[in-house]
């Protein structure tokens, strides 16, 4: 059974995720106008759609085959415009109209189907997305009526072109029973394994046993890579790959390489060869904190910016 | 240029679609915004080319590709859905589809899989 601490983790984790995921696809629109704000856990007693802005938009896309929650990404007026305006639809003063509507449920849909595919990752277990319902909030909007309950909620805040919005997940209890069990599974496998960077210490060793869970935690050892650069393929060609074929990417030899922990970008670096010749990472900017350091595993040895690191490339 | 059939639900993203065929040359014949009218429009008007969005309400975009590819199994289908929907694409493939456009897209790609399934 996980504990409180693991589901917190495991949501941070779902948020952050789906939030990434969001924040590529809305850069695809407006590029360089996309800020990612922190991932807040919201606690049962309250509700996940106070302050809904009135005369604003909600675009939804639920979970389906059987899975409860999905996740609306609600935006104040002047965002909705701002987003549509991105898109190439163009309004005049007023309500969005019809195509401003149908580009904003597009984007939902692009962004959310994005997030599904890396929650599916995450939790091992292919996502089904609705199409996406996209309603302006007239002030009587009844959230529970029109969106449904779910046992756990988050919400990440956005800004896009400097328009504040957010988006509202509601979480099912599978989603939060797999990440906390993969959370779990990992520190056990950690235990086992005694593979505990600089953990040899007494408290360690004595006969009491087990850490806290949040210093266990801490100790986990993740998974960093680093991303060279990108390219998109049909699958035809791709399945015709000749051993030889040279693929261009998309970045220049000299070009900052993406830098990623358990499948989050967190920040940026540039390659460098060490004297012993290996590969290693400089790291050069840092995202923000929420995701550098996503609650409980606050100290998992993510370097400062000046540091330089080694990692699987 | 080819006669085009254009499958998805939402209007702004036939209208993209439209301008970025309209702009290679090719005739946007119809449009659909489910699977259903999918199946429908495609008996109707025998497209030389169809694009096929995933995602859909009443019938999806997979269920009415295999409808068609049972009709005529040289339908030419081009699917064109979200990123993340990659999972479908080897079903896409496997029912009959030429090529997998993932949206967001430039229409210049949209253009080259067209060609591409046309010849």
């Amino acid at each position: 059974m996980a504990t409180d601490v693991t589901q917190r983790e495991a949501l941070t984790q779902l948020g952050a995720s789906t939030a990434e995921a969001v924040a590529r696809v809305l850069e695809m629109f407006v590029p360089d106008g996309v800020e990612r704000g922190e991932v807040t856990v919201i606690p049962e007693t309250l509700d996940p759609f106070a302050n809904l802005p009135v005369g604003g938009i909600a675009a939804s896309v639920r979970y389906v085959d059987g899975v409860t929650g999905g996740n609306v990404f609600i935006m104040p007026h002047t965002c909705a415009r701002t987003l549509a305006t991105a898109m190439g639809a163009e309004g005049d003063e007023g309500p969005l109209n019809e195509l401003e509507m149908s580009a904003i449920g597009e984007a939902s849909n692009q962004m959310l189907a994005s997030a599904a595919a890396a929650i599916s990752v995450v939790i091992g277990q292919e996502i089904e997305i609705s199409p996406p319902d996209v309603r302006i909030l007239d002030g009587r909007t009844d959230a529970v009526d029109v969106w449904g309950r779910a046992p756990f909620a988050c919400s990440t805040s956005f800004t896009i072109a400097g328009e504040p919005c957010r988006l509202v997940q509601l979480v099912p209890s599978a989603f939060v029973v797999r990440m906390a069990r993969a959370i779990d599974e990992l520190t056990m496998e950690q235990s086992a394994i005694g593979d505990f960077p600089g953990a040899q210490s007494s408290s360690r060793d004595d006969s009491e046993g087990a850490l806290p869970l949040d210093q266990t935690l801490n100790q986990i050892n993740l998974r960093f890579w680093a991303e060279l650069g990108r390219t998109q393929l049909p699958i035809g060609e791709a399945l015709e790959l000749p051993v030889g074929a040279v693929l261009d990417l998309d970045r220049t030899a000299d070009s900052p390489v993406d830098l990623f922990v358990n499948g989050l970008c967190f920040g940026y670096g540039h390659l460098l060869v060490t004297e012993d010749g290996e590969w290693a990472i400089e790291v050069q900017s840092l995202s923000k904190p929420s995701v550098r350091r996503p609650s409980l595993v606050g100290g998992a040895g993510l370097a400062d910016p000046t540091d330089t690191m080694k990692g699987n490339i | 240029m080819a006669r085009v059939l254009v499958v998805d639900d939402a209007a702004f993203m036939r209208k993209l679609l439209t301008d970025a065929l309209v702009s290679g040359g090719h005739e946007v014949v119809g449009e659909a915004g489910n699977g259903i009218e999918a199946v429908a429009r495609w008996q109707e008007l025998r497209p030389e080319l169809t694009t096929l969005d995933i995602t859909m309400p009443e019938k999806d975009g997979l269920a009415a590709l295999a409808e068609i590819m049972a009709i005529d199994p040289s339908a030419k289908i081009i699917m064109c859905s979200a990123l993340g929907q990659e999972a479908k694409v080897l079903e896409a493939v496997r029912l009959g589809a030429k090529d997998f456009v993932v949206k967001p897209f430039q229409p210049p790609r949209v253009l080259e899989a067209v060609d591409k399934a046309l010849t």
